[in-house]
């Protein structure tokens, strides 16, 4: 199992905005692709650049993002998908290792995060987002220090969520843990202010984390939890894409607030709220060309 | 005694030839010396500018690797090395450190510090933080001042996100006690950066109570206390 199972091609360049030492470097690795799939993963990598690049605010910022693919090929296609999480059992042979049932849970879908950044290192010192795309249908996905995704539809999106946490420090905005009907003890947010700039527990119209982007006619809070012991149930009280203060957050029903009613930080298939939008491209700026 | 008078001048002329030609040898080794002096900062910055190129790396057409080359050559010619006026000063590239850390449950290691020549996303606030939770690393001053920070989504949980295919819900946590893994911090290389430092709000162990369901553990990535210092790493020169 392991580095035995395959082999690197190399790298490819397939979105250029220019050179890598000045741009944000994004790097797609295929993981459980045969040598003869690796005409499918070519299309699939520039499936995901496609989707990327119109995603905002990165569709703003394209001129600042360089994607790279790395052709990585695999002894046998796939994923292992064990028995023991109702998985077919599957047991590829495959370069990164990937598996879903990680830690017992059947849907995340994990490869040797270690391997894939001493590849892309080599190839590529001056990386700053990692992706590994899994040649699976089953869908599933991870996050960390490298996003994972499977090609089961809309995976696409659990890489866009993952980029959100690891290139850009944002919290998830969803306020439960386990899942509204499920949670228990996860009424209140108690602590103390979160350092992601997406979430607060301020709801200081002047002092909260986006206050600049708040509207004198927003109310604040912009809407309440009325029971703290589930999720709110409320519809949004404003037109979407309003940007206030919105009870919780952070896998708390209260006390915590999140920028916009929704978002991709709190549930796939959203686009980025207004503050996740302005947080991406503050970090991306230095990447611009001058104009 | 004419003939040792002969042979006295005799030598002495020979000492003398040997005295003019060490000299001379002196002369060229020290005028070689000064030469490859000066073609030290041209032979480097022909160096970097042919690395810089290079990072543009493998583009579809592979011209433009063979592009990188041919600057490096032509700074090496005896022109470049005898004339570095004509070599123009070139930009300075963004010097960085890639760190990578490894951690098993509350153990963080650090792995590997990799130079690398490329652009750093700019630090988060520097200041109004310190009674904040969450996760970030540091780069500290020999003074023990922040010169640059990161925020991170926790790297060291012991949870993960689950996604479904539930439209109102696709986004969920489940416990994953002892995980192990990696992350990556890149950070400007500075004169003055000295240390870097992970900070990470603290939580409840990671064992769950005996008895408790699935799901209910207090969980470390739920702390909800101000972060503190968990590591402090010196940083190569």
């Amino acid at each position: 199992m392991g580095s035995s199972d395959g082999q690197v091609l190399g790298l490819t360049k397939i979105a250029d905005a220019g050179p890598a030492v000045q741009r944000w470097n994004v790097v797609i690795v295929s993981e459980g692709y045969r040598s003869a799939e690796m005409g499918q993963f070519t299309i699939d990598a520039q499936q995901f650049a496609n989707i990327l690049l119109t995603t905002a605010p990165y569709d703003r910022l394209r001129a600042g993002i360089n994607i790279y693919r790395v052709d990585v090929t695999s002894t046998e296609s796939g994923a292992r998908d064990p028995n023991s999480c109702g998985g077919t059992g599957a047991k590829p042979k495959t370069y990164f290792d990937a598996s879903f049932c990680t830690s017992g849970i059947r849907r995340l879908l994990v490869g040797n995060s270690g391997r894939v950044i001493k590849v892309i290192s080599k190839l590529l010192p001056q990386w700053h987002m990692a992706l590994l795309q899994v040649n699976s249908s089953i869908h599933g996905g991870s996050g960390g220090a490298v996003a994972t995704f499977s090609k089961a539809s809309n995976a696409v999106e659990i890489a866009l969520h993952e980029m959100g946490h690891t290139a850009f420090g944002l919290a998830d905005e969803y306020e439960y843990y386990a899942g509204c009907a499920s949670d228990n003890g996860h009424d209140n947010h108690s602590g103390s202010e979160p350092s992601q700039p997406n979430i607060t527990t301020n709801k200081n119209r002047a002092t909260t984390k986006w206050a600049s982007l708040i509207q004198a006619s927003t109310a604040v809070p912009t809407t309440q939890n009325a029971n703290c012991a589930g999720c709110d149930p409320q519809p949004t009280p404003v037109p979407a894409e309003t940007i206030g203060l919105f009870e919780g957050a952070d896998y708390y029903h209260c006390r915590v607030y999140r920028p916009e009613f929704n978002c991709r930080m709190r549930n796939l298939n959203q686009p980025f709220c207004g503050v996740c939008q302005q947080v991406i491209a503050k970090k991306l700026a230095p990447f611009l060309p001058p104009s | 005694m004419a003939n040792t008078r002969r042979k006295a001048t005799k030598a002495k002329s020979r000492k003398s030839l040997t005295k003019a030609k060490s000299r001379k040898r002196t002369v060229a080794a020290k005028s070689r010396k000064s030469v490859a002096k000066k073609a030290k900062p041209a032979k480097r910055a022909a160096k970097s500018k042919a690395r810089q190129r290079l990072a543009g790396l493998k583009s579809r057409k592979p011209v433009a690797s063979s592009k990188a080359r041919k600057p490096a050559k032509k700074t090496t010619s005896r022109r470049a090395v005898t004339k570095p006026k004509s070599v123009k000063p070139l930009a300075k590239s963004p010097k960085a450190v890639r760190l990578t850390f490894s951690y098993q449950g509350d153990q963080v290691k650090l792995v590997s510090q990799q130079p690398v020549e490329m652009t750093v996303p700019p630090s988060d606030s520097l200041k109004g933080y310190e009674d904040h939770k969450g996760f970030w690393a540091e780069v500290k001053s020999a003074q023990d001042k922040t010169l640059f920070r990161r925020v991170l989504h926790n790297p060291t949980r012991n949870d993960a996100e689950v996604f479904s295919d539930d439209p109102e819900q696709s986004i969920s946590r489940e416990p994953a006690p002892k995980r192990t893994g990696v992350f990556v911090v890149v950070v400007p290389d500075t004169e003055k950066g000295h240390e870097v430092t992970l900070s990470r709000s603290s939580g409840q162990p990671d064992i769950a109570p005996e008895g408790s369901p699935r799901g209910m553990t207090a969980m470390r990535s739920l702390a909800t206390g101000p972060a503190t210092e968990i590591a402090r790493f010196k940083l190569k020169k």
